[in-house]
């Protein structure tokens, strides 16, 4: 993960005494989200309390300020939300955690980022639901991720399987927030968030961190500048930069118009979004795949649950089941080509996941002509056990 | 230790060795403590790799509540307890849930003030070390951690340095309590090793 | 004033407002605008540290439509959340929300609240016309007891909030009302508002003479008969509205207590 410098001295930020020095840690997941986020630069942290994501956010409340960062408490998730997009448009990498419950709160507001192509970063660390649900694990929101928010419109969506991934990923969640001037979620389970792992810091400035384009990096002066305009991702103005600019979230023209509305313009505004991250998932997408040669049968996971899925997969191969493992690090977009394109031919694609079956159908969707069967493998409340997924795969082979 | 290690078709070694540890109890007797305190010792210390969960959950309030350590030179990945290397078990409702998950010849470490009954203690290797009453000479149960952490050493001494364990301790207790912690586990420790703390 | 409007927004060309004739919304603009230009002229203060931002309503459309500004056109009732996300990103922003009656102390009565009780830096102007105007006249919070709108077709039998009692109870440090009818009163409450370093409310009534079928005259008129200042009420109102400064206080804003907890840690670096 850690690539070459490009780095905070443009940002203007130092790590000062109170980041963690480089060197190996032993800390929960939800810490190493945090940290992770320093690191990328963000300075603010708006949130509100909910189990399983109280971890994360008193933690954020210790570390912020050290650094120079701003957290504060907000009345409720609409309000978390909607601060940081202000926070966003203020010219700062804003996060928050939260759950389920908080998470439905938050749609609308995701929405409206989507459309104004804000970038931020939400943290879901899910629980059992639907409703309030239970305060355990779970992958129930996988599909909300996508979906959740009205209307259209695509969203990115990581899947941390560690505590390294904690810090990785939400660093790469930045990354990809700033590059695609987008919100992007970190689907992580309360397994992952309260799991403690060590944890690799690497030094500051080996760190490759992403700042949004700017008009002024472009050099186009403010009377000629289009909001939404000039490139596949517009350069995005800061309020307080003598912009004048202007945050909509009603469809759109490029130069920020709304009343020029035709069916045109709307279908123009709405499929340039999707264009920009549905068009662009090879790039966007990550996975990785093990054992994938020959294999006749193939488990495909994310999440915690790839944590019991390896061991499977592993235990299958040495009772002759031929297993192959692909484990989806980035959901949404989903990487339909990708998965395509890896896959060969197999007989059963088993779908492990905290959830009744989610994630199974986009894969059945991509993947439906190159199996015979796909199997989903859920289970509610606890995470899989080896034993368990692997009696269901020789259920199905035998 | 558990299975060998298994090399994979790509060549590689993707399983290896995991020595399993799991501490029951109820809700307030630092069970979760205990299991931080090994994870950190382990990894930050001895240079292992680890992975620590707890169970969470109403069951941590006054029901079974456990917390896991899985150990390994290499990766881990699944990342609980499958069949214990070593239970600690600080209340009789904590063994009787997970005495049945723990290997054959595998450690037990009890109280007998709070575990009168191991079913079929000869499965195992079942060590009494009164931590709650030593806890108590020292100034109170809040101690029962470091005492029981104290009488485990000698078990796993093989596998982990005393000065690891000492320091997962006192980056985890009030930092005015360090000194009075260290002397709970050198009296846990002594008992384990003489049959009695001082 | 023109100075300050865009040429062309996203409504078209800045004349005509799109507001219904006699609308307070123009007003309220107009005041606005006097009241931001003198203090760009006396206080020094720079054009790009001003944030228009309102929610969903009639007054939602003052700002971005027509401000040659740094503005945001956001969702009901969140004005304060996102202004508060503004003010964590750069507190020197001088922000002005507009709000209306119903975005204000309805949806978004949680982040009014919380927002005065926090003390942050914004100079809130809540344009009340007593019911929801963009949406065809419902009732709103602050619908007179006895009033019939499409939603009380039988009278309202709600209670109406006092918006400024409310700011202020909630810990606003400036809280005041007045009128569409009271120009220099509303540009001094403003230019005091923005200058105070703290949450200001600053409640407008605001005639909608279409819902309230009623000429705009007619309605200014009622807003100098039925309003008496605070500093000539004797005892109870008498039935009229109070208008006037309700609370003028100095207490730290939200970012300057914030700024110690940072300034703590930041002392040790180099």
């Amino acid at each position: 993960m850690p690539k070459k410098a490009r780095r905070n001295e443009a940002a203007n930020i130092s790590p000062g005494p109170h980041f963690l020095k480089p060197g190996k840690y032993y800390l929960q997941g939800s810490e190493a989200c945090i940290e992770g986020a320093l690191m990328a630069g963000c300075r603010v942290y708006a949130g509100y309390p909910i189990t399983p994501a109280v971890e994360t956010m008193e933690y954020a409340s210790r570390r912020f300020p050290q650094v120079g960062g701003r957290f504060i408490q907000m009345e409720d998730e609409i309000a978390s939300a909607c601060a940081l997009i202000g926070s966003s448009w203020g010219g700062a990498k804003a996060l928050t955690a939260t759950s389920g419950p908080g998470f439905s709160l938050m749609q609308e507001a995701i929405s409206i980022a989507v459309m104004s192509e804000t970038p931020m970063v939400i943290v879901d660390i899910q629980r059992a639901g639907p409703g309030q649900g239970y305060i355990t694990a779970s992958q129930q929101d996988v599909m909300q991720a996508r979906w959740g928010h009205h209307g259209d419109g695509p969203i990115i969506a990581l899947a941390p399987a560690s505590v390294q991934e904690m810090f990785d990923l939400t660093i790469e969640a930045f990354t990809l927030s700033e590059q695609w001037r987008t919100p992007v979620l970190v689907m992580t389970e309360e397994t992952v968030a309260h799991m403690r792992e060590p944890l690799v810091i690497p030094p500051w400035n080996e760190v490759e961190v992403r700042e949004r384009k700017k008009p002024q990096d472009l050099g186009i002066p403010p009377g000629d500048y289009l909001p939404w305009g000039h490139n596949t991702v517009a350069p995005m103005a800061n309020w307080g930069e003598g912009y004048n600019v202007n945050f909509v979230a009603l469809v759109h023209l490029e130069d920020g118009n709304i009343t020029r509305y035709s069916p045109q313009a709307n279908y123009h505004c709405v499929e340039r979004l999707q264009k920009k991250i549905e068009g662009n998932a090879d790039g966007i997408t990550r996975i990785e795949a093990k054992f994938l040669e020959n294999c006749k049968h193939l488990i495909i996971c994310y999440g915690a649950v790839s944590r019991t899925a390896m061991e499977a997969a592993i235990e299958a191969c040495e009772e002759g089941l031929e297993v192959g493992y692909l484990r989806l690090i980035t959901l949404w977009p989903f990487p339909e080509e990708k998965l395509r394109r890896i896959v060969g031919t197999v007989d059963t694609i088993f779908v492990p996941e905290m959830n009744l079956g989610m994630m199974r159908h986009p894969i059945t969707e991509a993947l439906r002509d190159q199996c015979r069967k796909v199997v989903s493998i859920p289970s509610l409340g606890i995470l899989h056990s080896p034993e368990y997924i692997l009696s269901k795969v020789r259920e199905e082979t035998s | 230790m558990s299975a060998q290690g298994i090399v994979d078709r790509e060549g590689r070694m993707s399983k290896t060795p995991r020595f399993e540890i799991r501490i029951a109890g109820f809700g307030g007797q630092g069970v979760v403590t205990i299991g931080r305190i090994l994870g950190e010792a382990f990894t930050i210390y001895e240079g292992k790799n680890s992975v620590n969960t707890h169970s969470y959950g109403p069951e941590s309030r006054g029901g079974a509540c456990k917390s896991e350590v899985v150990v390994s030179e290499g990766e881990i990945h699944y990342p609980n307890v499958r069949k214990a290397d070593l239970l600690i078990a600080l209340s009789q409702v904590g063994l009787d849930t997970y005495i049945s998950d723990l290997k054959e010849g595998g450690i037990v470490l009890v109280d007998p003030r709070s575990v009168k009954n191991v079913p079929d203690r000869d499965k195992y290797r079942v060590h009494e070390v009164p931590t709650m009453d030593i806890a108590h000479e020292i100034g109170g149960v809040k101690f029962q951690n470091s005492v029981a952490l104290g009488a485990l050493y000698p078990l796993i001494a093989h596998m982990i340095k005393e000065s690891s364990l000492r320091q997962g301790i006192s980056n985890n207790v009030p930092s005015e309590t360090v000194e009075i912690n260290m002397e709970a586990f050198k009296r846990g420790m002594r008992y384990a090793k003489e049959g009695k703390a001082e | 004033m023109l100075k300050y409007l865009k040429e062309e927004g996203p409504l078209g060309p800045r004349l005509p407002l799109i507001f219904c004739p006699g609308c307070g919304s123009g007003q309220v603009l107009n005041y606005t605008l006097y009241a931001v230009d003198r203090i760009i002229e006396e206080d020094n203060v720079r054009k790009e540290n001003f944030l228009f931002i309102s929610g969903i309503g009639c007054s939602g459309r003052i700002t971005s439509h027509y401000m040659n500004f740094d503005s945001a056109w956001t969702i009901h009732g969140r004005a304060l959340a996102i202004a508060t996300g503004a003010l964590l990103a750069n507190p020197a922003f001088k922000i002005i929300v507009f709000t209306g009656d119903g975005d204000n102390a309805s949806i978004g009565g949680n982040h009014f609240i919380h927002a005065c009780r926090r003390n942050i830096d914004v100079t809130i102007l809540c344009l009340n016309n007593g019911l929801y105007g963009m949406t065809g006249g419902q009732h709103a919070p602050t619908t007179p007891l006895g009033m019939i709108t499409t939603t009380t077709p039988y009278e309202n039998r709600e209670a109406a909030f006092d918006l400024c009692k409310l700011a202020e109870i909630a810990g606003a440090t400036y809280v005041a009302r007045w009128t569409t009818a009271h120009p220099r009163q509303v540009i001094k409450s403003i230019m005091k508002g923005v200058r105070k370093r703290g949450t200001a409310f600053i409640e407008i009534l605001s005639q909608c003479p279409v819902h309230e079928k009623a000429s705009p005259v007619a309605i200014l008129k009622r807003f100098k008969r039925d309003t008496i200042p605070i500093r000539r009420a004797e005892g109870p109102a008498e039935g009229k509205t109070l208008i006037g400064e309700f609370c003028d206080l100095d207490r730290k804003e939200w970012n300057e207590s914030y700024q110690e907890i940072i300034d703590q840690f930041l002392a040790g670096s180099g």
